[in-house]
């Protein structure tokens, strides 16, 4: 029996919450938020036809939503990308100066210790996430976005960079910067505080 | 006289970036053996690509909706939203 309106009605009373609440947790504006999952579901009616019965709908709504987060994380992006050429960030020597010694090698403070944690064990602590996400949003919004977007789905490192608009070696350059901050915060604020 | 290693060698800032490119799309044969050669003589860069990777993997974990999925925690009912669904697919 195909799904129907009332269907998708159920599915709304049944899924929307945890959609918005996952979208929440990814995207922090509530009304920006709610607009998505509303989105996810309009696009659900008029892709109806492709949902095979025997498919979960919670999966594929989330995979519709996913897409859509997708889209907006893109469209950030590109309009940081534009906002950046207008205002003069830190510049890359500046940058790596914190870091490096002027022969390119690093910095003493920066021979850190070794993190023991596991990784499961980490995911289930709340506290952790927290500053997790805090170390994130420390980033300038531009690098944000692109490791958000990274991680988002599982695609390779090349079609990534070209949904973006940035070449492949513009973006790993990105991730260098970003991930040298996020390795001193996560130390300073949780491994070796 | 320099030391010719030296002149071949990566600094740790290049080496530091190679790691961000072998995560990312992986790196040449070359690139590969001069991560490996300068890890083997640098402790710091060696922790760097084991943390960075492993925020990688963590990052992975967190970011990814399969994971969510998994570990549906309901923190709330969002009736508003819900009426303001069902309105505009009525329309």
């Amino acid at each position: 029996m195909p799904v129907n309106k009332a269907d998708i009605t159920l599915w709304v009373e049944e899924y929307s919450d945890s959609m918005y609440n996952w979208t929440l947790t990814r995207v922090s504006d509530p009304l920006i938020a709610e607009d998505l999952v509303q989105e996810t579901f309009l696009s659900a009616v008029n892709a109806i036809h492709t949902f095979k019965e025997e498919s979960n709908p919670k999966t594929w709504l989330f995979s519709i939503l996913k897409n859509k987060i997708a889209d907006h994380y893109r469209k950030q992006f590109k309009l940081e990308t534009v906002n950046e050429s207008k205002l003069s960030g830190e510049k890359d020597t500046d940058f790596f100066s914190r870091y490096f010694l002027p022969d390119n090698h690093w910095k003493k403070e920066y021979d850190l210790e070794e993190w023991t944690m596991p990784e499961n064990e980490l995911l289930d602590n709340t506290e952790f996430i927290e500053v997790l996400e805090k170390c994130l949003k420390k980033l300038n919004k531009k690098s944000m976005l692109a490791i958000q977007y990274k991680y988002l789905d599982e695609k390779d490192g090349k079609i990534i960079c070209q949904e973006l608009g940035i070449t492949p070696s513009n973006f790993w350059q990105l991730l260098h910067r970003a991930k040298i901050q996020l390795r001193d915060c996560l130390n300073s604020n949780w491994f070796n505080k | 006289m320099k030391n010719l290693m030296q002149v071949f060698m990566l600094s740790c800032r290049q080496a530091s970036e190679l790691v961000e490119k072998k995560l990312l799309v992986g790196l040449t044969l070359k690139e590969k053996i001069q991560l490996k050669v300068h890890t083997s003589v640098c402790k710091i860069c060696t922790q760097y690509e084991i943390q960075s990777t492993k925020i990688d993997n963590l990052f992975k974990k967190h970011f990814s909706i399969t994971a969510f999925e998994e570990n549906l925690n309901k923190s709330g009912s969002n009736n508003n939203l819900k009426t303001k669904i069902i309105n505009a697919l009525n329309k």
